[in-house]
């Protein structure tokens, strides 16, 4: 569904011979779990607004405050999707296909988002000054964080294309711009519609930020709604309107995006030859400036400024260690616990292709629409009604981590599976390897960057988790992002400041491996 | 190759859950009071210490907001591990004593609080006061401009000088109150104006820092708010205005606590409480919020006009109850 791999080619026709058998039980299980587990959510938004009957769903939704809401929430979709997509293939085409000066650095700078959290850059931006609150902060503020998301894989792609295909088309008479929309464009389509649609998911859901900012979404006023309310039935029913946007999104994304092409045949693809920039290269180098400055450099000298701000008061240094220490276990929990899911899941789907694991597998990619709150309400319901030994620890805080950012380890991970031929691992077998050993030595080993790369992705999502990790923790857990939150709320921005710094600390780590690796893979 | 990185991430997941399993059942003998805190994280944790260095039984706080605790006891019911539950504001725990979810209170601590701002069948008791005012910048709004009554904010004179909380409790209160002084009429014609001439703030705080930093002439909030700021920067160039002869403006609600139901170490909890508004429990309130404390022993921040000046409406938070009218009528006009 998200996948972003649909421009490779279907998995190889051996693959198919496997249809017919079943997965063996231990494999059933993960299945299974993840395909319970995630309906639990859904289920408990759809019944809680069933239960209150059609009146008071309607009286509830069908009033001016919820129209504000859906107005302001499709602006903020719109409007940071479209400039995320744009400012994505922009930077993508300039790496990858043009004579820009500096690269390599470049690279580094552009992900360096990924690093800090849309609720810490909101919190620099605000503590500047009030002008940046409502939708036009939003707008920038979102655009800047999620570009990336966009970016990175159109670049990807971008990398990957075979440039014997522009060539022709520019043989066949097109000029080079016509060229690159009739051909190169459509071969992007899906990478850049798939990943548009991950930022405009994430719209739904953000809460941290735009609470900051003041711009009251869907989301924002679950929560306040919540507050006011000694129920959960006008969470449940703002959240499926979340559900129906998102089902619409993912209806958008679908019928946009058209079928997949796929190169066929073996060899390496040709590389492009690059675009000199002439004149633009100065424009353009501006441009990149202005992004970074805007984007990173002013909201880390702003956290910076507090930092130092929060020293000369008063540093509660063993209170920061226990909170760092339990983001840590925490994240890490988490993105094991995801990928440990993940990993099974997309085994099954891929190797097997059974109906319930292919509608397990997509689940989780449905609960991107509902808000932590909810998931969280859900879980502390079921875990009450039948499993009160889980309640307010922390392993069902992890499954709701693992629910709510599973997708970022499945995507990569399926997508590498379906590299890895079974073929390999058949070969392994008639030479006397065991089933396990033969995935442990020959399949393992190809999709580990996929599980890293997953593992990472978990990871930073759930060091920035906030509402699931206060309604469903243990007593008295204190987290960086909820320590944040409870200095932020009331604008301690000196107190705040040294959790944000180490939040964008830890996740810089794996950022900068990731894309240092990367940087590393393309000047060899 | 090699199997290395699975092995590890196996064990490691392993030692994750068996660590995580234990780790939700880990205290046990000595008595450990669970406070689920839904008032100013720092207030609760306060008066959580100082009966720690008082009793010697610990106390472990759950944060969160009054109303998302309160339906937490609701979904938890007879398995509630909380003990002891403070909020913000009265309804919260007025909800829960309508579903049965409390336990009573003492009644050598609730006589020692005015009964106007205990529960009436004991299950719940005022910790603290809140007053609302007007916070306003008198380089925006001068003093003859202010004023007389909460209801005149809302006209157009007032565009773009009035911030408000639509999302609070307080302000809900607010509401309520208005409806049962003025009529439900006269409110929405209140709430129409606010709607169309002020600007809403996520909360108090950030209100009355606009007000402060000059971005909004006035706000509708709760003295405290003010109060904090100046403690935190020593000087304030922003005004107190308190609305008198019964105005809602000038309301009076009532920060509380009660005992819950299903709490394991009951006798405990209750000391608790009785501590809350013994003078070093209401001290230690006080240390972190500027409220009006319940036991008339204790003294009041000198900042703040003294509660006997004060001419609030003569409604009880009891009489108040949980403002579903008020949030119906905020509602209907698309305030909330």
């Amino acid at each position: 569904m998200l996948n972003q791999a649909s421009v490779l080619a279907e998995a190889p026709v051996s693959g198919r011979a496997r249809v017919a058998r079943r997965p063996p039980i231990w494999l059933q299980l993960p299945v299974l779990l993840v395909g319970i587990v995630a309906a639990l959510p859904l289920l408990f938004v759809i019944v809680r607004t069933w239960e209150s009957g059609w009146q008071s769903a309607w009286r509830l939704l069908w009033r001016p405050f919820v129209g504000g809401l859906l107005v302001n929430t499709l602006m903020l979709l719109v409007l940071v999707t479209a400039l995320c997509a744009v400012i994505g293939l922009a930077l993508a085409w300039c790496m990858e296909r043009s004579d820009l000066r500096g690269r390599r650095y470049w690279n580094v700078l552009l992900c360096l988002p990924f690093a800090i959290p849309a609720f810490v850059s909101s919190f620099t931006w605000i503590s500047i000054g009030p002008e940046f609150e409502g939708l036009g902060g939003a707008v920038m503020i979102m655009t800047l964080s999620k570009y990336p998301v966009v970016y990175l894989p159109v670049a990807a792609a971008l990398r990957s294309l075979d440039a014997s295909l522009e060539e022709s088309a520019r043989m066949l008479g097109y000029d080079r711009r016509t060229a690159f929309w009739r051909v190169t464009f459509p071969l992007l389509k899906p990478t850049l519609l798939g990943t548009s649609l991950l930022v405009a998911l994430h719209m739904l859901i953000e809460f941290a930020a735009l609470s900051i900012l003041r711009f009251q979404t869907f989301t924002t006023a679950i929560y306040q709604q919540f507050e006011l309310e000694f129920s959960s039935t006008q969470a449940a029913m703002l959240s499926a309107v979340l559900l129906a946007m998102c089902l619409v999104l993912l209806w958008m994304e679908i019928r946009l995006r058209g079928r997949g092409f796929a190169r066929i045949g073996q060899g390496v693809a040709r590389k492009p030859a690059s675009v000199s920039l002439g004149r633009w290269q100065w424009v353009v180098q501006a441009m990149l400036l202005a992004l970074v400055t805007v984007g990173c450099v002013i909201p880390l000298v702003m956290l910076g400024y507090w930092v130092a701000e929060g020293t000369s008061a008063s540093f509660p240094l063993a209170r920061i260690g226990e909170t760092l220490g339990a983001s840590l276990y925490l994240s890490l929990g988490g993105a094991l616990l995801s990928c440990a899911l993940a990993l099974p899941v997309g085994f099954v789907v891929v190797r097997y292709k059974g109906r319930f694991a292919q509608a397990a597998e997509r689940l989780p990619y449905l609960l991107q629409a509902v808000p932590g709150l909810v998931v969280a309400l859900s879980l502390v319901f079921v875990a009450l009604s039948y499993v009160p030994a889980l309640y307010q620890t922390t392993l069902l805080l992890l499954v709701a981590y693992a629910l709510l950012f599973m997708p970022m380890a499945q995507a990569p991970i399926r997508t590498a599976l379906e590299k890895a031929s079974p073929q390999l691992e058949e070969a392994a077998r008639t030479l006397g390897c065991k089933p396990l050993t033969a995935f442990l030595k020959v399949t393992l080993p190809i999709v580990f960057p996929a599980i890293a790369a997953g593992f990472v992705l978990v990871f930073l999502d759930t060091l920035k988790e906030l509402t699931a990790t206060l309604v469903l923790g243990p007593t008295g857990l204190d987290t960086l992002a909820t320590a944040f939150w409870s200095h932020t709320t009331v604008l301690e921005y000196a107190a705040a400041a040294p959790y944000a710094a180490l939040i964008v600390l830890v996740s810089g780590l794996p950022v900068y491996l990731m894309t240092a690796r990367k940087v590393r893979r393309r000047l060899d | 190759m090699n199997t290395r990185p699975l092995n590890v991430v196996a064990r490691l997941a392993a030692a994750t859950l068996v660590g995580t399993l234990l780790a939700g059942h880990a205290m046990a003998d000595p008595v450990t009071l669970t406070l689920y805190n839904g008032q100013h994280e720092a207030t609760g944790v306060a008066v959580a210490k100082a009966f720690e260095e008082k009793t010697g039984i610990k106390v472990q706080i759950r944060k969160g907001g009054g109303g998302q605790l309160a339906n937490q006891i609701t979904v938890e019911g007879e398995r509630s591990p909380a003990d002891i539950i403070y909020t913000e504001e009265a309804p919260p725990l007025i909800k829960l004593a309508q579903d049965g979810l409390l336990a009573k209170v003492d009644d050598a601590t609730l006589a020692q609080v005015d009964p106007r701002y205990v529960d009436d069948n004991g299950y719940w008791l005022g910790i603290t006061l809140r007053a609302r005012v007007m916070a306003y910048n008198p380089d925006l709004v001068s003093e003859e401009d202010l004023p007389e009554s909460a209801r005149d904010v809302a006209g157009p004179e007032w565009q773009g000088k009035i911030a408000f909380v639509p999302s609070s409790g307080e302000f809900l209160g607010h509401t309520a109150a208005m409806i049962k002084l003025d009529g439900r009429e006269a409110t929405e014609e209140w709430l129409i104006g606010l709607k169309a001439f002020g600007g809403t703030y996520m909360n108090n705080v950030t209100a009355m820092k606009a007000v402060e930093n000059g971005e909004v002439g006035a706000a509708l909030v709760n003295s405290y708010y003010w109060a904090a700021l100046h403690k935190e920067k020593g000087q304030l160039k922003s005004k107190l205005h308190y609305f008198s002869n019964g105005d809602a403006g000038g309301l009076v609600s009532v920060s509380g606590a009660a005992v819950v139901k299903a709490s394991k170490h009951p006798k405990e909890a209750q000391q608790f409480l009785a501590f809350m508004i013994s003078e070093e429990g209401q001290k230690a309130v006080l240390s972190k919020s500027a409220e009006y404390p319940v036991n008339p022993n204790v003294a009041a921040d000198p900042l703040l006009k003294p509660f006997d000046e004060l001419q609030p409406p003569q409604l009880t938070p009891a009489q108040i109850g949980l403002a579903e009218d008020a949030l119906e009528l905020e509602r209907e006009v698309g305030l909330n």
